[in-house]
């Protein structure tokens, strides 16, 4: 049996404030936040959405939050978020200032169901898909699995493997790979899955999940149907809200899979993890 | 000043807060309602129900700009009798009012959709939506008042409860729109609603809506969307519900200066749910610190605009 996920109570938008930040990659940074009144511990894969905080308004930066993966929790009272600076969302954030207050809209979202530990898991990560993996590699390593817990961490150049030695750290295994071979292996992290499968350095019975940019997640729900592996996928969907109201987040179903007949999901509630058989092919 | 400050009535619902939640922006159910503290919320509106179930549009759904959004969610929706199956038991026990809010292409949707609510016993109020622009024909009813008191009449007929017509802002004449819709028998107005917008990628040569065009809403609709209020507020008896743009308490006090009963807030609820809370707290401060209520500065804008 898979272990059941905590239930989503302590759901609302708070104020917290920046307690730490450090730059992790030329384009990114580990931004460290503190509530008062924090929600019970959550599953990996939840997700927050992050504004600039204001008194009387929405304030600064723009008019919708944006969605972050809850990357790690190193006290019941913190969070932290691995932010990839793109646009004017992420700028608004990069923005900050120590002591600067975010609203949190947190915890949403559905989470990774864990398999039991005796079961393998394979994890693929692009970029700053690699946030929700941390608390996954944490929990399977608590849970005794972390031997057979592997992340493939893949990146357009070395600079991008953000944060890398806090992964390195966890002592699970772990390989890289990037576009550029200046770390690891020369080649798309999906090339480096398919190698090591091929070669047998990889349990095809494992549970596979992967996050990151939209065409790596087509390639990996591909490759995964191709060749019949367990999967599960964490989007990073356009959201408006990130708590079920607004219907912006919509992504195609497989009318005849485990979501049921309606052709749409909604990233922010039904996801952002999604088993493949339910999404449309 | 106590918290009944803030009691206001809209045709014939007493209201426990000014703020509404704005339809299609805080869901199809009540289950958002745990993210805020109902004791600010007046009323919960709910999104466009029809009579058959809407799958809605293709992504991308939602585009951002400067001071807003622009949306074509296509009024994604189960229908009628997956409403009726699973939403309407739940608002029974729902601590706000709730408007239930109606959509189709012809009268005898709106009918069909009126008739049901009015049976539900947790449903407050009906609010029809005359406006969506993102369906086609959706805006058919916003832009001709023969056709507009038409529906509302019909509706009417349908249903004892409070009935809200949506009005939209795409018309040249809202004061005809206004009348028509008092003349068939509504108990408020909301104006109004989102106006159709393009947002490009000229990189890609494409609209980056998947819908094409699509609906804008938020901050920088609050000009529009107090114009509207201003002219409709004056050209009937009607209260008038404001929806467009609203963040704030200055907000909500500009449009109760130009005429407003109560407001929505939609698109700025997305970033921050808590800020009902945070919009009633600093109305009741500005109300004490101006020692005056809500319904002495209601239409009290100078000086008036031309009557058409
Ligand atoms: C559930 C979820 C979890 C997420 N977790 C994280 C996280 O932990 N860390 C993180 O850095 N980001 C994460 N994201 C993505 C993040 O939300 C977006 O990068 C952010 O919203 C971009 O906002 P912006 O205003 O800075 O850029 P925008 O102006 O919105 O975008 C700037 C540019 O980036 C492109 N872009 C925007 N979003 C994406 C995307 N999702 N994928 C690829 N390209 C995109 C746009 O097309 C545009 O060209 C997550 C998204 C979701 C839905
Ligand atoms: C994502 C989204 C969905 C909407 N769906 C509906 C709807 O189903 N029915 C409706 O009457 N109005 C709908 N609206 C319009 C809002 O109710 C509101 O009138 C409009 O957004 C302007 O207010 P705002 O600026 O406060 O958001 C929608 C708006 C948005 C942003
Ligand atoms: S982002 Fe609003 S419903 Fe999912």
């Amino acid at each position: 049996m898979d272990t059941a996920a905590p239930d989503a109570t302590g759901v609302g938008c708070r104020r917290a404030w920046i307690t730490a930040r450090r730059d992790c990659g030329p384009d990114a940074f580990v931004l460290e936040v503190e509530v008062d009144d924090p929600p019970p511990p959550q599953p990996p894969g939840r997700f927050a959405m992050l504004s600039p905080w204001s008194e009387h308004d929405l304030g600064p930066g723009p008019v919708i939050p944006r969605p972050f993966s809850i990357y790690q929790r190193p006290a019941p009272e913190r969070f932290t978020f691995l932010v990839q600076v793109l646009g004017p969302g992420t700028r608004a954030l990069d923005a900050l200032s120590l002591g600067d207050h975010v609203a949190l809209t947190l915890p949403l979202g559905n989470g990774f169901v864990l398999p039991p530990p005796e079961r393998p898991v394979v994890l693929v990560a692009g970029g700053v898909g690699s946030a929700p993996f941390f608390a996954y590699l944490e929990e399977r390593r608590a849970a005794g699995a972390g031997e057979r817990t592997w992340l493939l961490y893949g990146a357009r150049s070395a600079p991008r493997l953000y944060d890398l030695a806090a992964f390195a750290a966890l002592g699970t295994p772990l390989l890289t790979a990037t576009d550029e071979g200046d770390a690891g292996f020369h080649g798309s992290v999906l090339d480096l899955l398919a190698t090591e499968l091929d070669a047998g350095r990889l349990p095809a019975d494992a549970r596979f999940a992967a996050c990151g940019p939209e065409g790596l997640l087509h390639a990996f729900a591909r490759f995964c149907r191709v060749r019949g592996l367990d999967a599960e996928v964490s989007l990073e969907t356009y959201m408006g809200c990130g708590f079920g109201v607004c219907n912006a987040c919509a992504v195609a179903t497989d009318p005849d899979g485990p979501l049921g007949a309606w052709p749409w999901a909604k990233t922010c509630v039904d996801g952002p993890v999604f088993a493949l058989e339910a999404l449309a092919p | 000043m106590s918290d009944a400050s803030l009691a206001v009535s809209v045709g014939g619902l007493r209201l426990s807060s000014p703020l509404l939640t704005a339809s299609g922006t805080f869901g199809h159910d009540p289950a958002a309602l745990a993210l805020l503290d109902p004791a600010d919320l007046g009323a919960l509106v709910l999104k466009t129900v029809t009579p058959e179930p809407r799958p809605g549009n293709p992504p991308p759904r939602m585009a951002e700009f400067r001071g807003g959004v622009l949306n074509s969610i296509g009024l994604e929706n189960k229908g009628l009798d997956y409403w009726r199956e699973t939403v309407a038991p739940q608002l029974e026990r729902v601590p706000v009012p709730v408007v239930a809010n109606a959509g189709g292409h012809r009268i005898a949707d709106y009918v069909a959709v009126t008739t049901a609510f009015d049976a539900m016993a947790g449903v407050a109020a009906v609010e029809l939506n005359l406006s969506c622009p993102n369906v086609d024909g959706g805006t058919r009813f916003a832009t001709d008042p023969g056709a507009l008191r038409e529906v509302v009449a019909a509706c009417r007929e349908a249903t004892a409860k409070p009935l809200w017509a949506k009005l939209s802002p795409e018309v040249s004449d809202v004061a005809s729109l206004a009348r028509a819709a008092e003349a068939g028998g509504a108990d408020a107005l909301t104006v109004c609603n989102t106006m159709r917008g393009l947002l490009v990628d000229w990189r890609a040569r494409r609209p980056r809506l998947g819908g094409g065009t699509g609906g804008m809403s938020g901050p920088a609709i609050k000009p529009l969307a107090l114009r509207l209020v201003w002219e409709a507020s004056r050209a009937c008896e009607l209260p008038v519900v404001a929806s467009g743009g609203c963040q704030s308490a200055e907000d909500v006090l500009e449009f109760v200066v130009a005429g407003a009963a109560a407001v929505q807030i939609g698109t700025a609820a997305f970033r921050r749910p808590d800020l009902f809370s945070i919009v009633a707290r600093d109305l009741r401060g500005l109300l004490e610190e101006e020692r005056v209520g809500l319904e002495e500065l209601r239409a009290t804008l100078e000086p008036s605009p031309p009557v058409s």
